[in-house]
């Protein structure tokens, strides 16, 4: 019987072959359309594959063929891959669609957009084949390709030379991550059958704890450097500022998910991690969620103060993921599973918002001409259908209810909340220091997209840009659907989490669908999953209103504790919703009712008496976000490295200009003494090098004598 | 206060004869002595205008003079321009630089003397004579959103009328921004801020958020163009402009330009009405510094001290109010000396008021001294170096919280105060709290000098006539609450004023002001402000 | 005593020669002889106690306080309405004024007369203000910015005119830099003369305008001489 997933997947390769081929072949002016075309249909041929692995529950196996002395090649798409092919399914239809638009602007100039169909549909496939990869050939190999093809498009729209410092920055920690990750597996599969993944899982078990630990050590940060984490994340924001505005967001929808995926494969499933590693992962989590809300605070290029809230997200979803492993090895399953799920959801969630914000800033850049925060404001007059999908992307990055990033972020800081039930009292301060942290960066985030949005779409504008473009007041297609898709993941977290648990359950030992989705829908006084009074009580707050109308088990999602508290935490954002638009429509009624006979008199803006407000006397992001800075200045460490005063005379100033220099923590910490090692090493190395044949002919025969000493036994 | 007591007797060493010969030797041919004339103790003509830069720089630099002001008047025919100095303990210097009507630009002494600044740029405003290589000139006493450049109201051929001039609001007007910090703007403040109590000005603060860079203070909203409409009245007449353009110094002011008409008509009022009216200079410096140190409190949210100090304020102006019959001292100083005679005992109640007003102060003093987190908002607070403050001849208080040791009383005494035994507190750290200390310290001085102008005074006249026709021109000055002022008054044959200019001290000290203001933090800026105490209308006149 | 410093009121001399000579020495020319008795405009007098010390017969002294009224043009009704009568936010909008109305108004935060116990309230906004408290003459650098505070107050505003600057330009007068009086830039609904009146005197104003003490009758008022 072929399955849907099966023909699915058959046709997915089949159309981007034939996107590479169309792309290559056709027309220039056809090109846009191509990409688009197939690049919807394909993404919709990823969402079909995925969602019926989801819905069904049965994996999708496929053995391609043997390699000599690496095994079968296979394929199998479970479903902790269906949720990542999911996600990048859900992104990649709005950006085809988007890159469609895109190329048309670029139509006049000549954008290679045959060259970049290419490379997009071979991306596509490369990041499919990496989801589906069985084994670990395969999935290095495509990891490989999906590295090389993400330096090409990044550097496919030179424009400086610091961008190509970004693309060889990237392909170089790429590079070293591909490393790392290929030693991983090397240590997992001495002792394993073969390199296929069930054989690496089976051949972990008898691995000794320190093989265990470097495994994951390996693994986490060879990782981690596609996911962004601390301290290996420095190539982040200088890629991300530097790639075309139309892949960026296949970078922070897609492939920075690619390192969340490796971890949870390798780290989660393939071996059992143990509590250290977890703690591990949940400090550099919240450490990294910290580092990137605190330096997307205060930036002023768009694209760059994304690029760190990206880095803010990863920080989010891999503390979670920490706190999963330390639950999961100290045998605490709900918790475990309530931290898993709240991690692939939120991975989900950013994945949907950060393409909208993304696009929205592609839609200002192209606009505008700047991505200048200090520069840009008023959009929201030009760009009123950006400017509202901006703002839900804001609301929902900023864990505002009703959308998709305050599920995700509270059900985080609720697993955290749960380290309660652990033993170990080191680890539960850990847990609270961590929480804190996370707490922080949840309202430091709203800071940064309040900035971003007032500063951008409201006020005056404070540049000299000029609005190069028509003024668009429509509404465009594709971040409209990501704005939906941010509403929906927000409202019906019950019908998402059941799906999550398919990936969740194997690995957590225990169903978040039992655990967290109660049946309100399904259960009644007859059927006794729960306890009458139990659902009486939430039965007159309104837990089961539109059970006739919905499927499923309910609108709450609410975790059961014991008799003494029976409720450990509850949450609806559907009925909250609900509420909120009777409330505001009862409100709205009211006032409208009231104030029916009074006129409303519109008073000129007060300004203390000068004859006009002017754009410069007004807020600037950099103005507003100062204060971040100053408060934090242990960790910003801004140098001053020029302040010139001009003056005529001594008291007469004609300017002052101040040069403010910083240093990325990271670069600080990390990178800046790193290169100054390698250095020394190098100068060390360089002694040696002096051209005197003897001394060469020194290090050959003492080489050999100590060759000959390592294998005197054998 | 020791170091700084030395520093005026030791500036006072300088002779005019030093200055005389310095200058006459080195400016021989430049520069012609005439009769001292106007009341000052020196005067100059100089015949060579490219050389008057150095001559002023020789005179403030090397001979340490204080700039007074530079006066400049239209005659038929000719600009007269007056570059007055001041000689500690010596008296008045004057350059006086002629030129034919026609011209058009003047050498500027900027470059040598920066506190000639806004002096510059007030005459270019009004008077329309441009300096040569003075960095911004325009945009100053009218402002440019209002008025267009080419208006010059102090010409004599501008009709002070209301005519309507065709004003129209300029809304392309910008400001100009000196920060170039990346994402640095200007907060806007004023012209009405804190509800109108406090005065019309208004500022753009440079700055990047928190910390702000740089204030560029905007004045002259309240300019009534008194100089102008002076112009044609009887004295009688600009003496009431001259009492009523700054009523919280009234009296000082008052009693300069009276100097100035008793100068031309050469009459010495009598000892009575000196003492009278140093009483009255007194009285008006105590309670406007109670006033100051209320503002000073206030400033920093301490309510309770600042009900105190508005309560002395209020307890002054009564006793004003009963023994003057004004609550300001309006209507008392006239040409020839005072409008009234005054009781002895009269004078002994004020006296009990201003020792009442000056025990609570001591107690208030002293309390305040322990409120660390007062002191903590007050130092290092709007700092001006002794260095600054001499470069830009910062006057009163402010100037001797900084070290600037002048005060008209003693460096050029006038009404007897060389009789009187008084000291003048100086400090040199230039902070806020050093001039909170001055304010106290120098109410105590004036509660002081107070009870030695009743104490000797003796029966005679208040009053000796001092009208007829005497044309002529003179100085005047007195050293206000806020500092020396410095008024010019010219008058013609029929008796009425042909020129009138008031040198004051805010104006003078306004410039230095954003010497103080740079680099400070947002919520500092009523502090410095109210440390400063400046009058917005007693400089814009 | 002290509280006030009193005002000149119509006086009846014993010759007109009195009244001519009283009416002469005003600078201002607030005082109008009218045979033997000598009119004076409130709103015009300086206090520059001429007619008091400066003639040999001097003007009858009002030594008392309650000097408010309601402006000529709109003063009219102009009173608040009740509801305004117990919280009344006030602006004051300094228009060129020389210091002193304005310190004056300031006295009345202090706890010697303490405006907050009758419900008045100095406020920052022309947004939240009833009462807009013009001090000074109207400086034309100060004119745009008079009237900017007028357009952003709400609905049921007022204007009062403190001092004689405001009433009427006092010793600056009309010129090309002020415009003789608030009435010439806005609709003034009360008056509080005086050089400056005495926060009482403010008071009075303040209690008038919400209708809490009666709108005081105009007593005849001089015209002046020209």
């Amino acid at each position: 019987m072929v399955s849907v997933t099966g023909a699915s997947i058959v046709l997915f390769f089949l159309v981007c072959a034939a996107g590479m081929g169309l792309s290559a072949l056709c027309g220039r002016k056809r090109a846009p359309v191509v990409i688009a075309g197939a690049g919807a249909i394909a993404s919709v041929l990823v969402v079909l594959a995925s969602a019926a692995v989801l819905l069904t529950g049965r994996s999708y196996e496929a053995a391609l063929w043997t390699l000599d002395g690496f095994g079968r090649l296979t394929l199998r798409l479970d479903a902790l891959s269906s949720i990542f092919l999911l996600t990048a399914g859900i992104v990649y239809f709005p950006i085809s669609l988007f890159v469609r638009s895109f190329l048309k602007d670029q139509q006049g100039s000549d954008y290679p957009a045959r060259r970049f169909g290419v490379m997009y549909f071979a991306l596509m496939a490369s990041v499919a084949l990496i989801l589906m990869a069985n084994d670990a050939p395969l999935f290095l190999i495509s990891w490989e390709c999906m590295s090389i093809l993400c330096f090409l498009l990044i550097n496919f729209e030179l424009q400086s030379q610091t961008d190509k410092a970004a693309g060889y920055i990237m392909l170089a920690m790429s590079e070293a991550g591909f490393l790392a990750v290929v030693i991983a597996f090397l240590v997992l599969g001495r002792g394993a059958a073969s390199f296929s993944f069930s054989a690496l899982s089976a051949a972990a078990g008898s691995l000794s704890p320190p093989a265990l630990w470097s495994v994951f050590l390996l693994g986490f940060f060879g990782f981690g450097v596609k996911a962004g984490l601390v301290p290996v994340n420095f190539w982040l924001p200088r890629s991300y500022t530097a790639a075309p505005p139309v892949f960026i967001p296949v970078f922070a929808g897609v492939t920075l998910n690619l390192g969340f995926y490796g971890i949870m494969r390798l780290n989660a499933d393939l071996i059992h991690a143990s509590y250290g590693t977890g703690v591990l992962a949940l400090i550099t989590g919240s450490i990294t969620a910290l580092v990137g809300i605190l330096y997307a605070t205060t930036e002023r290029d768009m694209k760059t103060m994304l690029a760190h809230s990206s880095i803010e997200n990863a920080g989010i979803i891999v503390a979670a993921l920490g706190a999963f492993l330390i639950y999961r090895a100290s045998a605490e399953p709900v918790a475990a599973a309530i931290a898993l799920s709240a991690a692939l959801y939120h991975m989900l969630n950013h994945s949907v918002y950060k393409t909208l914000l993304f696009q929205g800033t592609a839609h200002v850049e192209a606009a505008t001409g700047t991505r200048d925060m200090d520069q840009l404001g008023g959009l929201s007059r030009v760009l009123p259908g950006v400017s509202a999908l901006f703002l839900v992307g804001c609301l929902a990055i900023s864990a505002v209810p009703p959308f998709n990033g305050f599920v995700s972020e509270w059900l985080t800081l609720q697993s955290l909340l749960r380290s309660a039930v652990l033993s170990s009292t080191s680890v539960r301060i850990v847990f609270v220091l961590c929480g804190a942290a996370l707490a922080l960066t949840a309202a430091l985030a709203v800071t940064c997209f309040v900035k971003t949005y007032a500063m951008n779409f409201l006020g005056p504008p404070r540049g000299a840009w000029e609005p190069q473009l028509r003024t668009r007041k429509g509404v465009p297609f594709p971040p409209a659907c990501l704005a939906v898709a941010c509403l929906l993941l927000g409202v019906l977290p019950t019908y998402v989490l059941p799906a999550l648990n398919r990936a969740v359950e194997p690995l957590a030992g225990a169903s978040i669908t039992t655990a967290l989705v109660q049946p309100f829908f399904t259960a009644n006084a007859r059927n006794g999953q729960l306890p009458h009074a139990f659902l009486q009580d939430f039965h007159n707050i309104g837990a089961q209103s539109g059970r006739r109308v919905l499927p499923g088990r309910g609108l709450v999602v609410l975790l059961r504790g014991h008799n003494a508290n029976p409720v450990v935490f509850a949450m609806s954002t559907a009925y909250a919703l609900a509420a909120l638009a009777i409330l505001l429509l009862l409100t709205w009624f009211a006032v409208t009712r009231l104030t029916r006979r009074r006129s409303v008199v519109r008073r000129p803006l007060w300004a203390g008496g000068i004859p006009r407000l002017l754009p410069q006397m007004t807020y600037t992001a950099t103005g507003f976000s100062n204060p971040v800075r100053v408060v934090f200045q242990a960790i910003f460490q801004p140098n001053i490295t020029e302040d010139t005063r001009q003056t005529v005379a001594v008291h007469f100033r004609t300017a002052i200009h101040r040069q403010r220099e910083e240093t990325h923590v990271v670069d600080r910490l990390f990178l800046q003494p790193m290169g100054a090692a390698m250095r020394w090493v190098a100068r060390l190395l360089a002694g040696m090098h002096h051209g005197r044949l003897n001394a060469y002919v020194t290090y050959v025969l003492a080489f050999f004598l100590l060759v000959l000493f390592l294998y005197r036994g054998t | 206060m020791g170091a700084c007591s030395s520093s005026m007797e030791e500036r006072g060493r300088t002779t005019l004869n030093d200055v005389a010969a310095a200058i006459e030797g080195r400016f021989g041919n430049d520069i012609s002595r005439t009769p001292a004339s106007h009341g000052c103790a020196l005067t100059y003509s100089l015949t060579k205008p490219s050389s008057l830069p150095a001559v002023c720089r020789s005179l403030f630099w090397d001979c340490g003079c204080l700039l007074g002001g530079i006066i400049a008047e239209e005659q038929p025919g000719r600009w007269q321009m007056h570059y007055v100095f001041l000689l500690l303990l010596s008296g008045w210097i004057d350059v006086v630089l002629t030129l034919p009507i026609e011209t058009t630009t003047v050498p500027s002494i900027v470059a040598e003397v920066h506190a000639a600044d806004w002096h510059e740029r007030e005459i270019e405003d009004l008077f329309g004579i441009r300096f040569e290589n003075h960095p911004r000139l325009g945009d100053f006493v009218l402002h440019d959103q209002i008025w267009h450049e080419g208006i010059d109201p102090m010409r004599r051929n501008f009709s002070a009328s209301p005519a309507q001039l065709g004003k129209q609001l300029d809304l392309e007007w910008q400001p100009l921004l000196v920060v170039g910090d990346p994402g640095s703007f200007a907060m806007p403040v004023g012209p009405v801020y804190t509800g109108g109590l406090g005065e019309s000005l208004h500022f753009l603060l440079e700055t990047v958020g928190e910390d702000v860079i740089r204030a560029i203070p905007r004045l002259f909203y309240n300019y009534r163009a008194v100089e102008k409409i002076a112009e044609g009245r009887t004295v009688p007449d600009a003496l009431l402009l001259a009492e009523r353009f700054a009523a919280t110094s009234a009296f000082a002011h008052s009693l300069a330009f009276c100097q100035a008409v008793e100068r031309i008509h050469s009459v010495e009022v009598s000892a009575r009405a000196a003492l009278l009216r140093v009483l009255f200079c007194e009285l008006e410096r105590l309670r406007q510094h109670v006033a100051a140190i209320s503002a000073i409190c206030d400033s920093t949210a301490l309510a309770v001290p600042a009900a105190q100090t508005s309560i002395i304020t209020e307890q002054l102006l009564r006793a004003s109010g009963i023994l003057a019959g004004h609550r300001y001292l309006f209507g008392l100083n006239v040409p020839g000396g005072l409008s009234r005679d005054f009781k002895t005992e009269e004078c002994r109640k004020l006296l009990a008021s201003a020792d009442e007003a000056e025990r609570e102060l001591r107690v208030l003093e002293k309390r305040l001294r322990y409120s660390s987190s007062f002191l903590d908002r007050l130092e290092d607070v709007g700092v001006v170096k002794g260095a600054n403050a001499r470069d830009l001849n910062l006057v009163g208080p402010i100037g001797r919280a900084s070290g600037q040791h002048c005060d008209l009383r003693k460096a050029c005494p006038y009404s007897g105060y060389e009789r009187l035994t008084f000291e003048v507190p100086c400090e040199t750290e230039g902070d806020g709290y050093a001039r909170l200390r001055i304010l106290f310290a120098e109410a105590a001085q004036s509660v002081r000098l107070m009870h030695q102008a009743v104490d000797a005074l003796e029966p005679g006249p208040v009053r000796i006539p001092c009208e007829g026709n005497h044309p002529g021109a003179a100085l005047g000055w007195a050293e206000a609450p806020r500092g020396a002022t410095l008024h010019w008054v010219s008058i013609d044959e029929k008796g009425l004023v042909e020129r009138y200019h008031a040198i004051t001290p805010s104006f003078n000290n306004w410039l230095g002001f954003f010497m103080a203001a740079e680099n400070f933090a947002f919520q500092d800026f009523p502090i410095i402000l109210a440390t400063w105490g400046l009058s917005a209308t007693e400089c814009d006149r | 005593m002290g509280v006030s410093p009193g005002r000149p009121v119509n006086t009846d001399f014993s010759s007109p020669d009195e009244a001519q000579l009283a009416a002469a020495i005003c600078p201002v020319n607030a005082i109008l002889a009218q045979g033997k008795s000598a009119l004076v405009d409130p709103g015009k007098c300086v206090h520059c106690l001429r007619c008091r010390w400066g003639i040999p017969t001097p003007m009858n002294w009002d030594a008392g306080y309650e000097w408010a009224r309601p402006s000529a043009g709109n003063g009219e009704g102009a009173t608040f309405p009740a509801s305004f009568s117990k919280s009344l936010h006030i602006m004051v909008v300094d228009a060129g004024d020389c210091g002193a109305c304005l310190h004056e108004v300031k006295q009345l935060n202090n706890p010697l007369y303490n405006m907050h116990r009758l419900g008045f309230f100095f406020t920052a906004t022309p947004r939240a203000a009833d009462l807009l408290l013009v001090v000074g003459p109207v400086s034309e650098n100060m004119r745009g910015a008079l009237q900017k505070s007028w357009e952003a107050m709400p609905s049921t505003r007022r204007v009062m005119a403190v001092g004689s600057c405001a009433i009427s330009g006092g010793v600056f007068g009309r010129s090309f830099m002020c415009a003789g009086g608030v009435g010439s830039v806005l609709p003034v609904n009360f008056e509080v003369p005086g050089n400056p009146p005495p926060p009482l005197a403010i008071l009075h104003g303040l209690l008038m305008a919400t209708g809490r003490k009666p709108a005081t009758k105009s007593e005849p008022v001089a015209e002046g001489r020209s």
